[in-house]
Parts: C-alpha cells; structure tokens; sequence
C-alpha cells in the first residue's frame, strides 16, 4: 500500500479533485451568495470551485444528495461543466459520501474538500495549491491542518503527529481521531511545538491516495458507518501520511455567523479591503453612539 | 563538617540512605545536633528534589521532637513568640521556622522553642508532599484542560447522542447505570499505596487487590456490585443529584453550588461531577451560569440526573466503596460525554487509569483522600498493583522517583487458578467490626516513619514485602491455609510494629474468641484498610466458614457490647457475603420500561411528586410515574414499595418516649434543675454570658509568674520531702481522686464514650485502659507506702454505670485497696448554639488553616451548621440527638463538692479518719501518681491547695499560671482576654493538685462534723458556686444515623473548672513545676505515637504495677 501511495504522487499529478456537500445539514450552504475577493457576487460553490480549478484541478466530483443536482448546477455558474455530480444515495456518514466518489477518482490520487469551508490565503498562492505543491513534493497523503483550541474539537477531527524536522509546517501523522474530547486529545493528540489547550484539526482539506479508498471501501463493507478519520488513521498505520499547516484560515460557514465571518475574511483579503474597512468603522461608531 | 544526615538523605547508596535517624542522633551532643540542623536547613532550602527537601524536612522535625529537647543543656522553660505562633495558624510555615530559629539562635536551645519548630517542620513537610501530589494531579494528562477551561462557551464536552434519544414508548430519556465493585486488600502491604510513598519508594509500593461484590450476611439474598451510579438527561436546566443511601437530593441550579460541598450529603456526587469534566474545575468561581454550561454539554435547557446508591453498606467498611462510589461516577460522566468510548460494558485500560486519576482529583477536591488501591474496583478480578519509577516524559520526572499512578497487573488463571478463586470465596469471611475510625493521622504517622526509616519500622516494612511474596506464592500453590498464616503474621508483627494503634482491644478479643472457638478450622485474620475495628477479614477452614459467619456476628455483637462505652462504635458490627468480581465496573444503558433507577430513589422521589396535582406536573415526571407503577406491579425486585411508599406519605404519629432512657427520664433521674437551665439559657440569649462573656475584662493585668511563685520539682527533690511523703502515705493521710465524668469530646470527636475505660495503649503486652493505669500506679505507692491508698473515681451520668459494671467485669482490676465511684450530681441539657458563639470561635478566636481545598470545604460546613443553629433555634434545648448525648457533665469542679454531698467523702473518712490530703487529677494526666516526695512537698508547702504545672510546649493550648493582677492563679484559655497574652505564660496548667482537705472544708465553711449534714453541705456547695465563674463552651457531638453515618454538631454548654479555686485567696495555692512526663496530659489520640516514642509511656509504665 505505501508502495501505492508513493508511485501515485511520484508519478501522476493530482488532476481530480472531491467535494462532498451532501450532508443533512450542510446541504444549503454551498448554493449561498458571497462577494468574492474580486468584487464579484458569487455562490459559495463557486468560490470553491474557482479555488480548485486555479490550483489546477481539471475535473471535479462533487458529492450531493439525490435531487439537489438542478440547484447545485446552477450554483456552479461557468464552471459547471468541469462538474460531475455523484449522488449519495443514503445519509451513511461522510466516509460513505467520500467512497461514492471512488469510481469518480479511479486509481487516482485526488484532492477532498468539505463543500460547507471556505479558504483565504495568506498569500498569492491558494490553499489548495499550497496543499497540492506539498503533496506532490512529498509524494504522499496530506491532510491540511490548523492548530485549534480544544473548545473546538467537538466540530473536528485531529491528529497527533510529530513535526518534521527542519520543515516548517509539516508533520507525521501518528493517529486520527474524530472530534475528540479533550480527555482523549490529550493523551493522544498532543505536538510539541503547540500552544497549551491547541491541537492540530482537520482544515477541511486533504490530498489523498487511492489507498484511502480502499479502506473505505473495506470499512463500507464491513457493516456500519464509515468515518473518514477511521479511514485516515488507518492510512497513517500503513503508509506514509503528512499532515501540513497552510498560509491561509478556514472558516466554516455552518457555525453560527460563519457566512459572515467568511464573508469578512474575502472582503479584507480582496480589492474591497478599504470600502469594507471604511464601512465597518463607520458601523462601529454608530453602534457605540446607539449603545452610549 | 560533612552532616552525617545529609549525606543520609542524598547518598546514593541503599545502605547509607535507609540508615536510621535515631541511630545518629541518639550519640549526638547538643552542640553537634545543633550543626546537624543547621547543615539540613541549609540543604533543604538549595535542593531542588522534593524528596530530599521532604526528608531533611522530617528529620528536622524529629531532631527537634524526639532528640534535641532531651539533652543536657536544653532550657525547659522559654517563651514562643506569639508571631511565630500565628504564622503556622496560618499556614506559613516557612515564616513560622524562621522565627523559631531567631529565638532558638538569641536565646539558645530550648523544649519550648523546640517543640514549636517540630510542629512547623512537620506540617511544612506534609504540605510539601502535598502540594506535589496536587500538582501531579493536575499535570496527569486528560485532567489538564479541566483546570483550563473557564467560561461555559469554552465547554469541550458534548452529551452522547444516545442519551439523546427518548423512547418512542413513554418518552423518557434512557438511563445509563454504571455497576462497580468494591475493593479487598488481601495482604495490607504497610500502607504502601500512599502516595507519598509510592512517590519516593516505587519498589516497595504493592498492593494486591481484588474486586469484590457484596452482600450483608442475612439481609442480602445475593453478593452484587454495592457501588450502582445512574445517568441521565433531563429536560429543566439543573443538575440533579440524588443519594439513595443518604436520602439527599437537590437541584443545583447555581454554579457556585456545584463546588459548596458540605452544604448537603451530596458532595462526593459533587466532586465526581466535577473531576468527571461535566462542571470542571477551571469555572470555580467563574461567575457563570450552570444553565449555560449544561445548554453547552446537553443542550439548550435540558439538564442532567445523577444519583448514586451504594446498596445499604455501612460506612467505613474499610473496603473503598466511598472511592469506588467516586470512580463509578466519574466513569458514568466520562462515557456520557465520550470522554470514555463505550455506553455499554468495560472501560479500557487507559480509561480505568484517567477514572483513577480523577477519583484522586475528586477526592483532593472533597477534601478527602486515600490511597491509590482505592479505585481498584473499577478493575476486574484480582490484581497486582505496584508503584513504578518515574521516567523520562512523565510529569514526575526529576521531581520525584515514582511516578503518582501505580501500574495494575491483572492476575491471571495461572497466578491464581479458578479453583484458588473459589477456595478464597468459600474461606474468608467479611466482617464489620462497627467501630467509628480516623485513619488520617494513622496515614501521616506512616508516611512519617518511612521517610525517617526508623529502625524497627524499616525493617518491618521490609519485611512485608517478603510477605507478599510469600501470599502470592501461596496463591500460585492454591494454600488458603498459608495465606491466613500469612496475613495473621503480617498484623501482629510489621504492621503493629510500624502502627501499633492499628490494633486495638476490641479487635484481639475478637480473634481470641474465635481462636478458642474454631481452633484450627481459624486459619488467620487480615486487617483492612488504614486500622482494625471496622472492616476486617477471617480465614476459615472452607468447611467451616458458614459457621464461622454465625458465630462472628455473635461474638462482634457480644464483645461490642463489653467494650461499647469504652471505644467509639458508629453502628451494630456486620457479617458480608462476598463474591470476586471478574468484569470490573460494567455499564449499560437502559431504554424504555427498563429504564429504572434504584428502588429507594423512588421511595425518595415519589412521595412529594404523588403530592402534587397529576395535571400540573410535566409531561416527563408523569411519563416516570406511569413507568414507576407498572414497574411496582410487574417486577418482584420492587415488591413492597406500595407500603413504602404509604409509610413515607403517611408516617406513623411520633409518640413521646416514656421508657426509662427518654430525655426526661434522664434528667429526672440525674438531678438537672431546670431553674437554673432556663437562667443560663436567658442570659446565653441576652448576651450576659457567652463566648465572649467568658474572658476577664481587657483591663486585667495578666503578667508570668517570677521564680518565687513556683517551686521547682523538676529535678530530684530533697530528702525531706521523701521522708515526709512516706510518713503521711505509712499513716493513711492521703487519698487519690482520678477525674472520670467527663466524656472526653476530643478523644473520640464527641462519640460520647467514657474515656477512663479506654483500652488506649499496650503496657506490659495488653492494652490497658486508663483506669488501669491509674489504679497500676497507686497499687505501686500502696506498696511503696505499706498502706493501701485509697482511690476514687468521679463518674457522671454517661460514665457511673458503664464504669461501675466494667470495673466489675474486670474485678476491679485486682486492686485492694478502697476503691469508691463518686457519682456525680449534677447534669446539663446541652443548648443550640447562638449563631454570635458559632462566629466567635470561628471567625474571632485563632484558627488553624487547613489546606486549600480542605479549608474550602471546613469553611462551607460552618456555613451550613450557622444555618442549622439559626433554623433549629439559637439557645433552645438540643433534644435531636439519643438522650445521653444530650446531656452535658458541668464542669469539674463540681467533681470535689458532689465527695461532700454524695457521702462519698464522708464514708472515707470513716474508713481512714487520718485521711488529710487528697491528689486529684484528670483521667488523661497518666503520669501523675501520688509520688512521697510530691506528697511531702505539698505537706511542706503547707498550701490549701498545691497545683502542679509544667513548662510550656506550643501544643499547650488554654491558659496557664499567671500573676492575674498581681495574684498568681491559674487561668483557663477560656477567660484569657487576649490571644497573645498566653504566649506570655511559661507554665502551662496538668490540672493536678493536692488538696489539703481541712483546709478545703475550711473554704466551704463545714468541718469533718459537718459531713452528715446533707443540707449544710448542699448550702456550702450552692454557695461556694455562686462565686465561681461559669464558662459557655461549645463541644463537639455527635449524631448517628443511617448505615454508619455521623455528624459532628457544635453545641453548647455551660462548665465551672476547679482550676479557678485558685483564685480564691483564702485556698491559699501553691505551685509546684513537674517534670513533663509527670504532667501532660493524652488529649487527642494523635499524641500517642509521640508520647509512645519520645519515653513518656516507658516512663509511666515504671510507675505501674499490673
């Protein structure tokens, strides 16, 4: 299997990429409307879309709930026909939702973002092109990663690895856990290096071997539900398995004023910095006149 | 010089290091002691490893409490500096050393100043160790981010989603119960689990522990796990908690409550609440709302139900359940929050590890503590647990050598086969021997005498190890026999020889008994837990063991019964049924209609619900109802519960007591004038008397003594006085009075024993009471004498009968001389405190500050017990109680008076008509005899009343001699007017005198004639009364109930002391300074391993013959 995983990055670009949005409850947020950093109105999926397809993704598989097709379509604007839709069929868990998307990636390796994160990076280069540079350089599974604080955690999974030497940025990844108590985390997920109370949870986007298939397709197979952090912790046991810090946030437009965070964080990143800027102090001065 | 001592404590080599203190000092001078203690202080304060901090901190303490003061050139009379003193009230203890040591380095060496430094270096010493075991608390990973989170938006817990999920049945949320065992100590490897010294001596920390289900012998159709816990989600924003054995409930709906644990019964539910992540410890004192953190963990406005049931095991059965109670909640809490990962069955190794973490965490919190073997139950079956080194990564290491968590090895089928498992059932025998325990400073005594290695202690403990060996070898072989031969020699030898108040009187006469009775088909006794008394085991002869069971039960009850008013009981001695327990602690989830909780939490519950309108309560408490009745009709377990119900909704008419031992008929019978109750009563009301009120007025010039005051007769007293002694012992002048009546509230905390009859310590190879001291020491000057001294007894209503039968149970102990009891006369009824008296001596007058979290909860209980004072009525008569602990003795110095007015004097005097001295002195004093030359000095002093004192050690607590505006008197502490002044005093107070008994007439204005004359003699007394003054003191009691339960209640009572005839200038007083060993007195059983150790029992073991 490591042999696998290697020969993959080694010799074949990722060219696929995943993004699954079938979730009961996240099945809405993709299809909400934001201004992008351009100035643009766009769907949140076609943010996501774009931030793919510039990292040089070519084809990708987007993962929804039967019947939510003719809406995502439409959310996905120009880019539709780089699109092909996978349908859950059943609510079985996010591992499941992943594995449908098998016959989609093939023998591939392939990029999987959560379709209800938004990213913004620090810098020119995207988050999902800093993922797939450092994937293809190590030639192995990658997962992106932010240090988290561990009030947190019950919203992701997290790993414990150990940093690579003289790599900024980058670990090994000994263990995956999904949204671990603190309890667990401690014992199991601490990284030297990190502030107290912090752990390294999942940034909502990963570069995967078609290794993570296979054990996802055993674990389905195997009766009841499959999780994707299952499925990555095994990975770590058997092949090579990085896990990296981007130049860049994720936020979650699910949380309680997430698509307004989001839309914050586009807008102080792109050309309207100083509009928006000018309006919030100005939203500022008058809230603190209404509450004087 | 390189300090012996300090390379003691640092040398690397095992020989060196586990050398013995004594051994070095014994030869030492003063001079090179000195130095010792200097190079120790100097190391413990630049070495960095606590251990050896820890040890030179002890060895200090010993230095200064066994060693330095009985060396030549040692002063024994010096001042302690009130600052000095106030320093370690308040837990600075470091500040407290340094003052000692400026006095010890201007004034030179001295008893006092040494004994005030023993006390500081000793606590300093604890609170270090202490402090590391918090602090390794914390640092267990798992536990830290519970010390980190502190707002409720923070909270990283989430309820599990199953207990989410209502049953489509009736729609109640499921329940999640947690069964735990307790668990046995087989061999009681010296209290090797404490953490200390498992910290600092991993190798020799081993313990093997089995898990065990119980069941009270005759009560119980069948052995279970004791320890039940429940779970579950409720829809109210509160935290619910229930104890079924307790009969608490509450709902918390405050935050601060959580962490208020003496507020109710439900602390340990509290702590486990809080050491299980749910309310972590980080929002203590946050200020933030429990709804928020429970909408947080639960969801918004549900909250959650825990209750807790330990199945009707009494308390202190020495087998942990109140540890394993904790652990199986904090299990329940961590697999409701995911914490653990399975609803259903076992824990997992690491998980049983975090629950022993936090059960040390939650018991830390309770301000309680055990050992690390306590939570064993949450193991299966039998098991090994050792201490393990500290090593690279763990938070222990370079600060101490083991680490704080033990290792547990689970024995398997071929360290103990299932046939062995089988033959240890058939064979052991369970008991509750039902007395009232304080391991606490049986647990410091140990942790003490490892860290000295004291010699005989050392190889005791030693020895121990080889025992366990020796009992797992004999597993292996399958030779129950062995093991009982085993664990009896491991009790009369290594444990007694490093605890010797592990045993006691009540304990050996029960294997004596059952020695006699069952030969040997006995085949050993294991002592459980930190003393014997309570939890104890017998091996029999497998054939044997059902009769064995009878029998124990009769034999306990019988010999309870003998020794009842001599040793503390909390409850009637229990047989156990026990079975192994191979699954550890085990949960389920319970949906639907089985999703029941304990019976008696119904019988708790319902009653006030049924009270209720059906209509008006919610959907949910009358889904719980239905499921309740149906349950009630169906299941057999809760067949009865009809008519318990019925009985808690219409309890039975409370009739007044009318039998011989009511309150009334007490107070009938033992003289209480009302009159005078209800006075004190009024004025205790207004103001007039009262804590307060008993000090003298600011304005008193209280000043010590000069040398010419006193008469020192701490050195050997010339002839003289010997002569003139024997001359008046030979002629019959002189007669002893032991003090008796009293309950002694601090030697048992209130449990209303009688002290004299107290088997307290082994002389001679038996455990002798104080009684038989006394009467040992005046058989001796009988002897000495050539005539045999008469010796009287004052009882009082709690100790004349149980006296009077003892002493003829043990045929007045042989003594031949006139032996009289003087009951007494008079009696209180003991008052409800006046909330000002309760903040008086708790807020007004010094304290002692606990630890941290041990003040918190002390702090919490007063505030609990003002209330209750205020609730029950401040002043009113205190009747909630069983009628003798009621009643109150008034004070000794009526003691004197009732000889005149109960003939008791008179009868003497006819037997002895030269009779004219009189040695009276406390029960606890057991180094006062009537010695020739003491007798010939008083004779010669020529004083009314001769008083002995001692010079003061900081422990010498309640007044002392002092000129009192110019006239040397005694003072009690009681009407000191202020703190310091005490501190100023060199003598402290023995309270025994000699009495010159015309001279004593005299002041009562009677002569020997006057005697016969009931009514003169009561005027005299009534009258001599009124002129002394009555003190209001507040004492401890305590109130029994449930399974072994005890509250200690503050009450108050009234006392007038004999230590104030002093005061009258017509007694003409006299004082006279006694060796120490000839005047302190045994007030706390915590005194006795010093006072064994330093030679104080050797010495009154010389002045005995038995």
């Amino acid at each position: 299997m490591a042999g696998i995983g290697f020969l993959c990055f080694a010799t074949v670009k990722i060219r696929k990429a995943v993004i699954t949005a079938a979730g009961r409850d996240q099945r809405r947020l993709p299809l909400q409307s934001l201004v992008d950093r351009d100035g643009q109105s766009k769907s949140a999926l076609t943010i996501l879309l774009e931030e793919v397809l510039h990292a040089g993704i070519e084809e990708i598989g987007l993962v929804i709930a039967p019947g939510d097709q003719a809406a995502f379509a439409a959310a996905a604007g120009p880019h539709v026909n780089r699109i092909q839709f996978i349908e859950q069929s059943k609510p079985l868990g996010y591992g499941h939702a992943v594995l449908c998307a098998h016959p989609f990636t093939g023998s591939e390796p392939f990029l999987l973002l959560v379709g209800d994160h938004l990213y913004v990076a620090n810098g020119q280069k995207s988050c999902a092109r800093q993922l797939i540079d450092i994937a293809s350089a190590e030639a192995c599974a990658v997962s992106a990663v932010q240090p988290t604080h561990e009030s947190l955690l019950p919203h992701y999974g997290a790993v414990g690895a150990r940093r690579l030497v003289g790599q900024a940025g980058l670990y090994q990844v000994d263990r995956v856990l999904e949204k671990p108590t603190p309890t667990v985390a401690e014992q199991k997920l601490i990284v030297p290096g990190l502030r107290a109370g912090h752990y390294l949870c999942f940034f909502g986007m990963h570069a995967l071997t078609p290794g993570v298939m296979d054990i996802l397709k055993d674990m389905v197979g195997q009766g009841g539900g499959a999780h994707l952090s299952d499925a990555l912790a095994k990975t770590a046991g058997s092949e090579r398995y990085l896990a990296c810090e981007l130049q860049g946030r994720r936020y979650d437009i699910g949380v309680k004023y997430g698509l307004l965070t989001a839309q914050l964080a586009l807008a102080l990143n792109g050309q309207d910095r100083d509009e928006v800027l000018t309006q919030l102090v100005e939203l500022l001065a008058q809230t603190s006149r209404g509450v004087a | 010089m390189a300090s012996k001592l300090v390379q003691l404590i640092t040398s690397p080599d095992p020989a060196v290091r586990n050398q013995s203190l004594d051994a070095v000092c014994r030869a030492a001078s003063v001079t090179e002691l000195l130095a010792e203690c200097a190079e120790l202080e100097a190391f413990r304060h630049r070495s960095e490893n606590l251990y050896e901090r820890v040890r030179a901190l002890l060895f200090l303490y010993a230095i200064h409490r066994f060693h330095l003061p009985l060396k030549p050139g040692v002063h024994a009379r010096t001042l302690i500096s009130f600052s000095g003193y106030t320093h370690l009230l308040q837990r600075r203890f470091e500040e407290a050393v340094a003052t000692f040591l400026k006095a010890q380095a201007a004034d030179g060496p001295s008893d006092p100043i040494s004994s005030a430094l023993a006390v500081a270096y000793y606590r300093l010493a604890l609170q270090t160790l202490a402090d590391q075991v918090r602090r390794s608390v914390r640092s267990v990973r798992g536990n830290q981010w519970m010390f980190r989170m502190g707002h409720p938006a923070d909270h990283p817990l989430r309820i599990r989603p199953e207990l989410l999920k209502r049953s489509d049945e009736d729609g109640t949320y499921p329940i999640l119960r947690e069964r735990t065992p307790v668990r046995m100590d087989l061999t009681h490897c010296g209290w090797s689990d404490i953490f200390f010294l498992g910290m600092d001596y991993p190798e020799g920390a081993k313990v093997l522990n089995i898990s065990i289900d119980l069941g009270v012998h005759g009560r119980d159709s069948a052995t279970r796990p004791p320890v039940e816990t429940y779970l579950r989600v409720l829809d109210e924003p509160v935290l619910r908690l229930t104890s079924v054995d307790l009969g608490a409930t509450a709902d918390i709906t405050n935050l601060a409550d959580v962490f208020d644990f003496a507020k109710d019964y439900l602390g340990l539910l509290k702590a486990a609440v809080i050491a299980g992540g749910i309310v972590p410890p980080g929002v203590e004192g946050s200020g933030q709302s429990l709804a928020d953190l429970l909408a947080r963990v639960v969801g918004p406005g549900r909250g959650l139900e825990l209750v807790s049931s330990v199945n009707g095991i009494p308390k202190g059965s020495r087998l942990a359940v109140s540890t394993n109670l904790l652990a199986s909640m904090i299990s329940l809490c961590m697999r409701a929050t995911g914490q653990a990962s399975s609803l259903h069955g076992s824990l997992q190794e690491d998980e049983r590890r975090l629950v022993l973490a936090r059960a040390i965490l939650g018991e830390w919190l309770g301000g309680s503590g055990g050992g690390w073997q306590d939570s064993g139950g949450v193991w299966p079956g039998m098991k090994l647990i050792e201490g393990v080194l500290a090593a690279e990564g763990d938070p222990e290491f370079g600060v101490s050598r083991g680490r704080l968590m033990p290792q547990h090895r689970i024995l398997t089928h071929e360290d103990a086969s299932p046939a062995l498992r089988q033959k240890l059932q058939d064979s052991l025998v369970l008991v509750h021997g039902g007395m009232a325990q304080n391991v606490g400073p049986i647990l410091e005594m140990v942790s003490e005498k490892y860290l000295l290695r004291s010699e005989a202690e050392w190889k005791a403990r030693l020895s121990m190890l080889a025992i366990l060996d020796e009992i797992l070898a004999g597993l292996k072989r399958e030779d129950v026999a062995a093991l009982g031969a085993a664990t009896t020699r491991n009790f009369f030898g290594p444990i007694q020889t490093i605890i010797p108040w592990a045993t006691n009187l009540f304990t050996e006469t029960i294997i004596n008994r059952v020695k006699t009775d069952f030969g040997k088909d006995f085949l050993g006794f294991w002592m459980l837990g930190g003393m014997s008394g309570g939890g104890m085991g017998f091996i029999f002869d497998p054939a044997k063991k059902a009769a064995g069971q009878t029998r124990l039960q009769e034999v306990m009850t019988q010999t309870k019964r003998e020794f009842e008013y001599s040793l503390p009981f909390a409850m009637e001695p229990v047989v156990y049924d026990f079975a192994i327990n191979e699954k550890g602690t085990w949960a389920d989830l319970l949906h639907g209609k089985s999703a029941l909780l304990p019976p008696g939490y119904y019988a708790l519950i319902m009653p006030p619900l049924l009270r209720q309108d059906a209509r008006a309560l919610p959907p949910l408490h009358r889904a719980e109802m239905d499921k309740f009745a149906a349950a009630c009709r169906s299941k057999p377990e809760l067949r009865g519960m009809v008519q318990t119900l019925f009985d808690r909704l219409l309890p039975r008419l409370k009739t007044d007591d009318t039998s011989d031992e009511s309150l009334p008929a007490l107070l009938e019978r033992y003289g209480f004038d009302r009159a005078q109750h209800e006075q004190v009563r009024a004025d205790l009301k207004s103001g007039r008397i009262g804590l307060a009120q008993n000090r003298l007025s600011v304005s008193t010039q209280i000043q010590d003594v000069t040398e010419g005051d006193v008469f020192d007769a701490t050195h050997e007293l010339p002839k003289k006085y010997l002569e003139a002694g024997m001359a008046a012992l030979a002629a019959g002048e002189v007669a002893v009075v032991t003090l008796a009546a009293g309950a002694g509230s601090r030697w048992t905390q209130g449990a209303g024993t009688v002290k004299a009859l107290h088997p307290f310590c082994k002389f001679g190879g038996r455990h002798r009471t104080f009684l038989e001291v006394h009467l040992a020491k005046s058989r001796r000057i009988s002897r000495i004498g050539g005539v045999p001294l008469p010796h009287v007894i004052t009882t009082s209503y709690i100790s004349h009968q149980p006296t009077e039968a003892f002493l003829a149970r043990e045929k007045f102990y042989g003594y031949s001389g006139p032996l009289v009891l003087s009951e007494g006369r008079t009696v209180g009824l003991r008052l409800i405190p006046m909330e000002r008296d309760l903040r008086f001596s708790w807020e007004e007058m010094p304290q002692q500050m606990l630890d941290e979290q041990q003040q918190k909860v002390r702090d919490s209980l007063r505030h609990a017990l003002i209330g209750w004072a205020q609730q029950a009525g401040e002043a009113g008569d205190y009747t909630d109680n069983v009628p003798l602990q009621c009643l109150h003795p008034v004070g000794h110095w009526f003691e004197i008076p009732n000889l005149l007015r109960n003939g008791t004097l008179a009868r003497l005097l006819e037997q002895r008509p030269n009779l004219k001295h009189l040695m009276l002195h406390n029960i606890d004093t057991v180094g006062a005899d009537v010695d020739p030359a003491m007798l010939g000095l008083h004779i010669t002093l020529g004083g009314g009343l001769s008083f002995e004192v001692i010079t003061r050690r900081i422990e010498d607590r309640g007044g002392g001699l002092a000129r009192v505006n110019g006239q040397p008197r005694i003072v009690e502490g009681l009407a000191m007017p202020r703190e310091e002044e005490e501190f100023a005093l060199s003598y402290y107070n023995s309270m025994t005198s000699w009495i010159n008994l015309d001279r004593l007439l005299a002041v009562f204005q009677l002569t020997r004639a006057d005697l016969a004359d009931a009514g003169k003699v009561a005027d005299a007394v009534r009258a001599l009364a009124a002129r002394m003054p009555t003190y209001i003191t507040l004492k401890d009691v305590k109130k029994r109930w449930g399974h072994g339960q005890e509250d200690v209640y503050p009450v108050a009572q009234f006392e007038k002391l004999w230590s104030d005839m002093t005061v009258l200038p017509e007694m003409n007083s006299r004082f006279i300074v006694v060796p120490r060993r000839r005047g302190q007195q045994l007030k706390d059983q915590s005194q006795l391993d010093g006072w064994l150790r330093d030679g104080s029992a050797a010495h009154v073991e010389s002045l005995c013959e038995w």
